[in-house]
C-alpha cells in the first residue's frame, strides 16, 4: 500500500506537533512494506504538488490539529481547491488536540466524516487523541512518551487500511476525565500549572503576565 | 454592543441587517472583512505564551479583536464550502484565540482555557450557500463553549429577519 499523507497543520513543519506525531506513526506504518509521501499544507508552495498527489492516490491520510472544534482555516482553504473524486479513494484522519479528553474532539471528528463525502471519497475512520499540547515543549525521551504510542497506531493503520478497529478507538483514552482526576487537576491548574506555564513563557521571551489585557 | 463581521463580498446583506436592526433601535458595528487583509491562524501560540493577548500576525484582524472584547454579540457572516463555513469565516473564529489565556480550568466536566477579559461574547452565524446546517448549529454551540458564551443560532441569508430578532 502507498499512502499520501497530508499534514494539515498550519504550523510550520519545524514546530508542528502533528509532524512529530506523523514521524512516529509512519515508523509503525512502514514496518511491513507500506510506503508514503508526505506534504505540508503550511507550505503553500507545496499546494500544487498536494493536489496532484490527491488525484493520483487512492489511500489518503490527513493529519490535523483541532482548531476551534473543527479543521483549521488554512486546511479548509486548501480543501476548497479540490474537486470530488468519486473513484473509491479512501481517506483516513489523525485528529489531535491539546485538550486531553476525547469528548473535545468528537464534533471535529463528525465533520471529517462529512468532509469525506463532500470530497467524493470513502471514510476510513479517524484516530482521535488529545493531550498533545506539550509535544512542542518536550524533546528526546519526554517527547517520545507522548508521540511514541502513535507507532503502534501506524501498524494498525497499515494492517487495516484505516482506523475502524477497537484498538484505534481505545487509543483515544477517556471521553471525560474521572471526577477524582478533575479534582486534582483543578488544584494543579491553579498552582503548579501556572508556575510551569509562566516558566515556559519566560523562556519564549515573554515579559508580561500571561493574563495580561493589552486592549483594555 | 452588536458586532457584525461580514466575510462575504455581498455588502447588501449588512445593509439589510442594519435596516432591520434600526427598526429595533439597534445600531450594530459592522466590519466589512472581505476588503480587509485577514490571514489564517498559524498556531504559533504567541498570543498565549510570548505576547499575551496579542496576535503575532500583524494584519487587519486586530481591528476585529479590539471590537470583540467589547461586544455582547458577534455575528459572523460567511460563505460556505464543503458543508461548513468557508475558510474566511473559519479564520474569524480561529483568530479569536487571544481572548483566552494559556491558563486552564474545568467548566463542568471538560477542560477550558481561562478567558482574558470579563465580557462574554455570544456568537451567531449568518451564512450564504448550502452548508450542513444541523452540523453548523452543533459546531457553533461547541465553539462558543470555548469563549464561555452561547450560540445565537445559525441563519441563512434568507433568514436575516430571524437573526436580527436575536440581536439585542
Amino acid at each position: 500500500m502507498h499512502v499520501l499523507i497530508i499534514n494539515g497543520s498550519p504550523r510550520v513543519k519545524q514546530f508542528s506537533n502533528t509532524d512529530k506525531i506523523l514521524a512516529k506513526f509512519t515508523e509503525g506504518m512502514c514496518e511491513n512494506g507500506t510506503t508514503f509521501e508526505q506534504y505540508e499544507v503550511s507550505d503553500r508552495k507545496q499546494w500544487d504538488d498536494i493536489r496532484k498527489a490527491y488525484y493520483a492516490n487512492s489511500n489518503i491520510l490527513i493529519a490535523l490539529p483541532l482548531y476551534v472544534e473543527c479543521i483549521p482555516g488554512l486546511l479548509m482553504e486548501f480543501l476548497e481547491t479540490l474537486s470530488p473524486k468519486n473513484d473509491g479513494t479512501r481517506i483516513a484522519y489523525i485528529l489531535q488536540s491539546g485538550f486531553a479528553e476525547g469528548v473535545q474532539l468528537r464534533c471535529g471528528e463528525a465533520y471529517l466524516e462529512k468532509l469525506t463525502g463532500y470530497l467524493g471519497c470513502e471514510y476510513a475512520g479517524t484516530l482521535v487523541k488529545g493531550d498533545n499540547f506539550s509535544i512542542r515543549f518536550f524533546e528526546g525521551a519526554q517527547q517520545d512518551r507522548v508521540t511514541g504510542p502513535y507507532t503502534e497506531m501506524g501498524r494498525e493503520y497499515a494492517a487495516n487500511a484505516g482506523f475502524d478497529t477497537d484498538k484505534c478507538r481505545a487509543f483515544t483514552g477517556f471521553e471525560v476525565m474521572p471526577a477524582h482526576l478533575r479534582l486534582i487537576l483543578k488544584v494543579v491548574f491553579r498552582t503548579v500549572g501556572r508556575v510551569m506555564f509562566k516558566k515556559i513563557a519566560v523562556g519564549w521571551g515573554c515579559t508580561k503576565p500571561l493574563d495580561y489585557r493589552p486592549y483594555q | 454592543m452588536v458586532l457584525i463581521v461580514n466575510t462575504t463580498s455581498d455588502t447588501s446583506i449588512t445593509d439589510r441587517i442594519k435596516e432591520q436592526a434600526a427598526a429595533k433601535g439597534l445600531e450594530p458595528d459592522v466590519v466589512e472583512a472581505a476588503s480587509l487583509k485577514i490571514s489564517h491562524c498559524i498556531g504559533c501560540n504567541f498570543c498565549w505564551m510570548k505576547t499575551p493577548g496579542e496576535c503575532s500576525i500583524k494584519d487587519d484582524y486586530e481591528i476585529i479583536l479590539k471590537k470583540v472584547i467589547h461586544a455582547d454579540q458577534l455575528w459572523v457572516i460567511s460563505d460556505t464550502a464543503l458543508g461548513f463555513l468557508d475558510h474566511k469565516g473559519k479564520n474569524i473564529y480561529d483568530r479569536i484565540l487571544p481572548i483566552a489565556t494559556m491558563y486552564l480550568k474545568f467548566k463542568g466536566d471538560q477542560m477550558r482555557h481561562v478567558l482574558r477579559y470579563d465580557r462574554k461574547t455570544d456568537i451567531g452565524i449568518i451564512y450564504r450557500g448550502e452548508p450542513d446546517k444541523e452540523y453548523l448549529e452543533r459546531w457553533n454551540i461547541r465553539a462558543t463553549l470555548n469563549f464561555d458564551s452561547k450560540s445565537l443560532g445559525v441563519f441563512s441569508f434568507d433568514e436575516v429577519k430571524e437573526a436580527v430578532s436575536c440581536m439585542c
